[in-house]
């Protein structure tokens, strides 16, 4: 019997929901932390999609948000002009670090002691958060504002994409670049894969892998429409896409096919990730939402239950939520 | 047509009062530090050591000392949005979580009755 979709609706936010990022896997279950345009990110359990608390502090939209891989620390990238560290067990703010314009951009090295934040004013900056009061390392190249830069290759090196149509590739001990692949269009989105050191990439209605130590092209394919994130799963045989007719795509990594295609958001979707253990995968958009949606439909995980026929109608059911079919409009 | 899957119930939105990060929270008991640790220069140094906590010792009991001066006077507390209210000042509980006021003076009304939760408090300010 076919199962469609129920994707969860996450609201809390107010304005539209830019950037997502899941932690790993932590003894509490693993966590998910978006920004928003409303300038408060929030953190949420990664599995059920619960609010756990909401950073205040940033005094602009919230560009970029990242959690460290076990969810004790956070960092935020604002329009106003700073980066912040955050607690994310207490929620308290720990750092602020200036600068020069809107930072978009926010990333923890593997051990979170480093913190690479970027942004509009075209220059990569790596943070010792031990000694936060140092200057940090600047890294400049790109001629236009960046709008994501990562750890990559054991956090040897960092990859950074910007509105230059570039993406660079630089070494971090010699601050140098290394490569350049540059793009007719602007790409919106990137996204690392550290376990088989693949490059996620998307731009106009191209979903594209490369390597991330060569900057080779492995293998691309067109969307139906205009991509605004891509997403891998962790055992690389699905991806996600979400972009401008506000529509989730599912793909199959091996063949480059469309399987699926889910409606659900009222607005372009901004950042699709899956969860780190590949079970569901969580959009962001321009409607203010964040939905969940799962990898295998009809399983039970989370807060979705499978249902078989022969559980309707018996009498110690749990109270279950079947949502009524979508009106559309 | 197929049968949309079931949810066993949507996912908890954020409360309106508080900014969570809830310190009953397993998480929060496990993993949040209740108190400053020593420093690390002082657990090299044993005669540091000594002066530190000397100066945690004074600085908790001029934090204590504030706490029950405080019985009974107007308090104005500044708190996370741009929260500014003042209340009488009662008394705090043992771990510092809650205070108790009365006369809570809000934009919407003056409560009697109060819990104000610590952590959603940035500082707070009265006359001695």
């Amino acid at each position: 019997m076919a199962m469609r979709q129920t994707p969860l609706t996450c609201s809390g936010h107010t304005r539209p929901v830019v950037d997502l990022a899941f932690s790993g896997i932590t003894p509490y279950g693993y966590f998910l932390i978006s920004a928003c345009k409303d300038g408060k990110p929030m953190l949420r359990q990664g599995d059920t999609g619960d609010w756990i608390g909401t950073f205040l502090g940033h005094k602009g939209a919230v560009w970029g948000a990242t959690l460290n891989t076990d969810a004790t620390k956070a960092a935020t990238a604002a329009a106003d002009f700073t980066a912040k560290v955050w607690d994310a067990v207490s929620g308290d703010e720990v750092l602020t670090l200036a600068h020069k314009h809107i930072v978009k951009t926010v990333n923890f090295t593997q051990d979170s002691n480093c913190l690479l934040t970027a942004g509009n004013d075209k220059l990569l900056r790596i943070f010792d958060l031990s000694n936060p009061e140092a200057a940090p390392q600047e890294i400049a190249g790109h001629t236009s504002a960046i709008k994501k830069a990562l750890w990559c290759n054991d956090d040897k090196q960092i990859l950074s994409a910007a509105d230059d149509k570039t993406i660079r590739l630089w070494d971090r001990s010699s601050m140098e670049v290394v490569k350049t692949l540059t793009f007719d269009t602007s790409v919106s989105s990137m996204e690392y894969v550290a376990d088989g050191e693949i490059l996620v990439i998307t731009y106009g209605k191209t979903i594209a892998f490369y390597n991330a130590l060569s900057l080779d092209l492995i293998k691309s394919v067109e969307a139906p429409a205009t991509i605004n994130s891509a997403s891998l799963h962790p055992e690389k045989d699905f991806f996600v896409a979400g972009g401008e007719d506000f529509k989730l795509y599912k793909f199959d990594y091996s063949s480059m096919e469309e399987l699926e295609s889910y409606k659900g958001h009222f607005g372009p979707v901004h950042c699709v990730r899956f969860s780190p253990d590949g079970e569901l995968y969580a959009s962001g958009s321009e409607d203010g939402t964040l939905r969940l949606w799962q990898t295998a439909v009809g399983k039970t995980y989370g807060l979705w239950k499978c249902v078989l026929p022969e559980d309707l109608g018996a009498e110690n059911s749990e109270q279950l939520y079947t949502p009524a079919p979508e009106i559309k409009a | 047509m197929a049968t949309p899957v079931s949810v066993l119930r949507l996912p908890k939105g954020p409360d309106p009062n508080s900014r969570g990060f809830d310190p009953r929270s397993p998480r929060f008991i496990a993993l949040c530090r209740t108190s400053i640790c020593t420093s690390a220069a002082s657990e090299a140094d044993p005669e540091q050591l000594q002066r530190e906590q000397h100066a945690r010792s004074v600085l908790r009991e001029s934090f204590l000392r504030c706490l029950l001066s405080m019985t009974d006077k107007k308090v104005q507390f500044h708190m996370h949005e741009k929260v500014k209210v003042a209340a009488t000042f009662g008394a705090s509980d043992i771990d510092v979580l809650n205070f108790q006021v009365s006369n809570l003076h809000t934009p919407i009304g003056v409560q009697k009755e109060a819990l104000i939760r610590c952590q959603d408090v940035i500082s707070f300010t009265f006359d001695a």
